[in-house]
């Protein structure tokens, strides 16, 4: 559970170093604002149309990955579809089938929204997101460090979790792994407050005075014009579905 | 032609199923064997294309319709065994989503469209074109003639499917349990579409879609050239999409696909028990429609629907295929 876990976070962080992304043509700031709206359109339409057709879209978008790319977006889909089924599974016996496909369309699509979102965006450049919508630079860099941090000492802890268990024998070590978890974490508190210090050094050695800027901003293009689209045939096509049904 | 469920018993469904089933394991060990891996997202696009093929209705005097399966083009392009699994998988998601096509029949289906149809038609193509490849005018008539016997031929054996029920299962009072019409009816009346209107749009299909390929795609059926989707290719389907609301024109429903309440108004006088009590699979989009929407938008957004999960599947299984094949490559 805990390697899977780091292995998730591990990912976000990774993704941005060795990943073959390319720079998103459109702003992120736009492309995380539609997907957002579209998700919470999604919430609010009454009725399954709406919820099929975003579907559809993002099921074209899907299309265009990789293949690679394509089975790990389904494998992350997997879950939260199985979860709500199973959750919803009771609107069945009371005669609501549509209840539990709406409802469960409606997770698939938005789960599938944010995987395609994360698809397009580097962490860079979410994190460059919150800087664009002026959301306190404290914020973003807690939020940026805190994923980075909870990687390198999720990994930390791992590792001296592996050597305690190496070096423990008999069936007396599986009761003392318990007894153990407070030294690994006290040691990695120790060992946290040791590399938050090295960073902030390392940080004030590049120039940081306390401003977590952006050094590019992106500027507005046609696929930013054309993106923008979206959002009035969203709002238009959300209007027409919710009075026709 | 398709077949939907209750009309065949399950006693039928299932040798129809036992009858397909060899022809799914040698198409896929096939596939497998003779196809690079590359090439079986290339089946996907054709899938994609006999899914789209079976949403142009087409009209008949007396209020039927029927429509191009596409099965002697994939055939053509690719092999008829890549055909067999494409055409499977395009009637799959057309059962399991639109309701096109019954669960239980599916056996029936896949036998009569995605096994007779495809190796028939690429048998008569190549029979009359035996140096394929060397003459393209010479390819296209066997095209057209293999496409137009291959859909016949799938129609024929759609028929005695239908015709054999009254032979073999009855109620007490002598009434059909399942689909009421015997051979003397469903032979006509099935082949009387195919031999002229429906064959003609499975001719105009493969024909012009495969005149078209080899024109402005001619690497699609190239096995040596690393498999890609050509722009015209992508174009081509962008517009099928596009015109399959053309297939709306068509009113009525194909011989042999009635639902529960219209099947005593067709001449039968009554509704088989099998029909009225049998199983009733709810689809996800139902007849490629959305309640309360025009009839046009969802006929648009099931086509892109289908070719969008065609496309999703085939490239996955391409990609696992050319990841196993590259590690029996490394083995050996």
């Amino acid at each position: 559970m805990t390697e899977r876990l780091l292995k998730a976070i591990a990912a976000i962080v990774d993704s941005d170093s060795n990943s073959e992304k390319k720079p998103s043509r459109m702003s992120p700031a736009l492309r995380l604002a539609v997907a957002v709206f579209a998700i919470v359109l999604c919430a609010c339409s009454r009725n399954a149309v709406f919820v099929i057709t975003v579907l559809t879209v993002e099921l074209i978008r899907m299309a265009l990955l990789k293949p690679d790319r394509m089975i790990y977006v389904l494998k992350k889909l997997v879950l939260p579809i199985v979860f709500t089924l199973l959750i919803m599974l009771p609107a069945v016996f009371f005669g609501h089938r549509s209840t539990m496909l709406t409802v469960t369309m409606k997770v698939a699509e938005s789960v599938l929204i944010l995987l395609l979102v994360n698809e397009d965006l580097s962490w860079k450049e979410i994190t460059g997101v919150f800087s664009e919508i002026h959301l306190p630079s404290v914020i973003t860099m807690t939020l940026d460090t805190t994923v980075r941090f909870l990687v390198l000492l999720g990994r930390l802890a791992e590792r001296i979790h592996e050597a305690y268990l190496l070096r423990s024998l008999g069936r007396a070590a599986d009761r003392r792994k318990m007894s153990a978890a407070g030294g690994i974490l006290g040691t990695v508190f120790l060992k946290s407050s040791k590399m938050s210090q090295e960073s902030f050094e390392a940080m004030q050695c590049r120039g940081y005075n306390g401003a977590y800027r952006r050094l590019s901003r992106h500027r507005f293009c046609i696929w930013d014009a054309l993106y923008l689209c979206a959002v009035p045939m969203l709002v238009i096509f959300f209007i027409i579905t919710q009075k026709a049904i | 032609m398709h077949i939907p469920d209750n009309y065949l018993s399950p006693q039928t469904c299932a040798v129809m199923f036992a009858a397909a089933a060899p022809a799914w394991v040698i198409s896929v060990r096939k596939v497998k064997k003779e196809l690079p891996p590359e090439k079986v997202a290339m089946m996907g696009v054709g899938a994609a294309f006999s899914f789209l093929g079976m949403m142009f209705n087409v009209p008949l005097p007396g209020g039927t319709t029927g429509h191009a399966v596409g099965g002697t083009l994939i055939a053509l392009l690719l092999g008829p065994y890549a055909s067999c699994i494409s055409v499977s998988i395009a009637l799959l998601l057309q059962a399991l989503i639109f309701g096109d096509g019954g669960i239980l029949s599916f056996g029936a289906n896949c036998f009569n469209m995605a096994f007779v149809l495809p190796f028939v038609g690429y048998a008569i193509a190549h029979a009359i074109s035996p140096n394929w490849g060397k003459n393209k005018k010479r390819d296209l008539i066997g095209a057209g003639i293999g496409s137009y016997i291959g859909i016949n031929a799938a129609a024929l054996c759609a028929a005695i499917e239908f015709g054999i029920q009254t032979m073999l299962f009855k109620d007490a009072s002598g009434n059909a349990l399942y689909c009421p019409y015997g051979l003397n009816v469903s032979i006509p009346a099935m082949m009387a579409g195919h031999l002229t209107l429906f064959g003609l749009a499975e001719v105009v299909f493969t024909v012009a879609v495969l005149a078209f390929v080899w024109k402005a795609a001619p690497d699609f059926d190239n096995s040596t050239v690393k498999a890609k989707t050509a722009l015209p290719v992508k174009i081509l389907l962008g517009v099928l999409i596009c015109a399959v609301p053309v297939g709306l024109l068509a009113e009525g429903t194909a011989w042999g696909e009635w639902g529960a309440d219209e099947i005593s108004g067709t001449g039968a006088g009554y509704v088989p028990k099998g029909i009225a009590h049998g199983i009733n699979y709810p689809a996800l989009l139902p007849d490629y429609s959305f309640s309360g929407l025009p009839d046009w938008f969802g006929y648009i957004l099931s086509a892109v629907v289908g070719v969008a999960l065609l496309v999703i599947i085939f490239r996955i299984i391409s990609y696992i295929a050319s990841k196993g094949s590259r590690y029996d490559r490394a083995v050996a």
